[in-house]
């Protein structure tokens, strides 16, 4: 039986791979969360996000990046402001919204005496898809995160990383149309992460839109057609990588080592041009010292003040 | 059809996942109630115990059985997938949190059929003489199964931690049992325990399970009250599940 609501999903998939939209995937307007003990998690968040576009959100820990994806997703309630879904309102349908998303949350539980094929096929038939659909998707899915090695095994024998892929698989399910994933490669090895940006790159090919917060740089530079910065629950920054470099008025980074502190961490200026980069390493005689063009992680340390760890600036 | 294939996906998930726990499930349905049997025939005189005592226990270790998987068992399912995000996992669904409310009830009664069918094939083994009606007795068991899965339902989504949930279940799952006039008389209760033990869930259901095994009709009261407290918990239950934090 066809429901107006499978009906609505099949519509919005439909017009994703045909790129027909009529609605975004996602408007977000004012979103305000303010918690029971007076944290104020998102101070008026507004974003569009298009159907066939990949979104990248960085921000520091606690900026308020997975509130906002939890109101997206119809999990937390917003203190005010909207969110639509392909037009449908997510804060009044949240039932139809969730049929037209797949989901990755930051920590979600799976079950651990279920196999890996058991998860994907009981959770297809979830995204109301017939058990024959449900059998061959989840052989997609499992093929394609590199899992069919672990096709049979229970999940509660599987490694931190094989169960964040199953959770990055559950999204996947049914080709929703529009991806709503809260860092969904933290944990993952470089060849697993490699992996997973094939298969949302490849869903964003398909017409999907998705929205990626994430704690890597590179990840956020290499997937985003469009790149968010959240800092202390605002949306401080967002464009495209080049439209946020743009925002640099010194776009040329002098790195060098403390005379005085040969041991320490390397200092960084900023400045409008490479001759002048050069002319303050020479005036203040610098022997270890590299010039480079601003990189994202610039225009996030100038706009946060926050510098990334090592570990998260390489994907 | 999309409700009826998502309870029963919820259903068959939580099936599926006590694969591993199959073990301590029957030690909770049949291996403890039947052990409570003999031990409260033994205790009451054995041989000479006549039919009505008889039936009298083995209802009690009905209800014993359906207090242990409603209760404890299901309580320590639902704190689980509260504790472990496996609720969080759902919730990224497009499931109605109803179609996931009737997949755990659905898989109660599941339990509650296999163990109460289980103790009366016991309770025939060892000699018992009854004569059930299954509608009533299904019927009987069915309110029951809801009444108690609320309460399971309350301490799931009311505990802080995962410990302390468990031990409530715990506790609750056989207090109910041993408080309620069950296994003996309301006259040997103390006085100041009589009244309250009186109106206990468990208490309505072992009075109501005795009288269906004996071929009695005479239960309206006992359902009505069963029914009355079988809305209360379950609408608390439920209603206090996060499925949408605010």
């Amino acid at each position: 039986m066809i429901t107006e609501e499978s009906l609505q999903i099949r519509e919005a998939r439909g017009e994703a791979k045909s790129h027909t939209f009529s609605a975004p995937a996602v408007r977000a307007r004012g979103l305000f969360k303010r918690y029971k003990d007076g944290t104020e998690a998102n101070r008026g968040i507004d974003l569009d996000v298009q159907p066939g576009e990949l979104i990248s959100i960085l921000g520091p820990n606690g900026a308020g990046k997975t509130t906002f994806l939890r109101q997206v997703t119809t999990e937390l309630r917003p203190t005010s402001g909207s969110v639509e879904i392909f037009g449908v309102d997510a804060i009044a349908e949240p039932q139809r919204a969730k049929g037209m998303m797949g989901i990755t949350p930051q920590e979600a539980g799976l079950f651990d005496s279920l196999t890996v094929q058991e998860h994907f096929e009981l959770f297809a038939r979830l995204k109301d898809l017939s058990r024959a659909d449900a059998r061959a998707e989840a052989a997609e899915v499992i093929s394609a995160l590199d899992l069919s090695a672990e096709r049979m095994k229970r999940v509660g024998t599987l490694s931190g990383g094989q169960r964040r892929r199953i959770l990055i698989g559950l999204a996947l399910l049914g080709r929703p149309p529009l991806l709503v994933l809260d860092e969904p490669t933290t944990g993952l090895d470089p060849s697993s992460r490699r992996a997973v940006w094939g298969v949302i790159r490849r869903a964003v090919t398909d017409g999907a839109a998705v929205i990626l917060s994430t704690h890597y740089i590179e990840e956020a530079e290499r997937l985003g057609d469009r790149i968010g910065i959240i800092a202390q629950g605002r949306l401080i920054a967002f464009g495209t990588l080049d439209e946020l470099l743009g925002r640099l008025e010194r776009s040329y980074r002098l790195s060098y080592r403390d005379r005085l502190d040969p041991f320490g961490n390397f200092c960084m200026c900023y400045f409008a041009s490479f001759s002048d980069a050069r002319a303050h390493a020479a005036r203040e005689q610098l022997s270890e010292y590299s010039i480079a063009r601003a990189s994202l992680e610039d225009v996030y340390f100038t706009l946060t003040g926050e510098c990334f760890a090592e570990g998260e600036t390489k994907g | 059809m999309k409700r009826l294939t998502d309870i029963i996906c919820v259903f068959r998930i939580q099936l599926m996942s006590m694969r591993a726990e199959a073990g301590p499930f029957f030690l909770a349905a049949l291996v403890f109630p039947t052990a409570m049997y003999l031990f409260t025939r033994a205790v009451s005189g054995t041989e000479a115990a006549p039919d009505q005592n008889r039936l009298r226990f083995l209802a009690g270790s009905i209800v014993f059985s359906l207090s242990l998987t409603s209760i404890s068992w299901l309580g320590y399912l639902l704190l689980e997938n509260r504790f472990t995000g496996r609720l969080k996992l759902f919730a990224t669904m497009p499931l109605a949190p109803s179609s996931y409310i009737l997949g755990i009830l659905l898989f109660a009664f599941a339990q509650a059929a296999l163990g109460t069918t289980a103790l009366i094939l016991i309770g025939r083994t060892f000699g018992v003489r009854m004569r059930p009606s299954i509608l009533m007795l299904g019927s009987v068991v069915m309110l029951t199964v809801l009444c108690l899965c609320g309460l399971g339902a309350i301490i799931a989504a009311r505990a802080r931690s995962f410990t302390q949930g468990s031990i409530l279940t715990d506790a609750l799952g056989a207090g109910l049992v041993l408080l309620a006039p069950i296994y003996y008389t309301p006259e040997t209760m103390p006085h100041s325990l009589r009244a309250v033990s009186q109106l206990l869930p468990t208490a309505f259901a072992a009075r109501a399970v005795q009288t269906t095994l004996a071929g009695g009709h005479q239960i309206g009261g006992e359902m009505m009250a069963l029914g009355f407290m079988a809305i209360v918990s379950l609408t608390l239950g439920f209603r206090l599940t996060k499925w949408r934090e605010d």
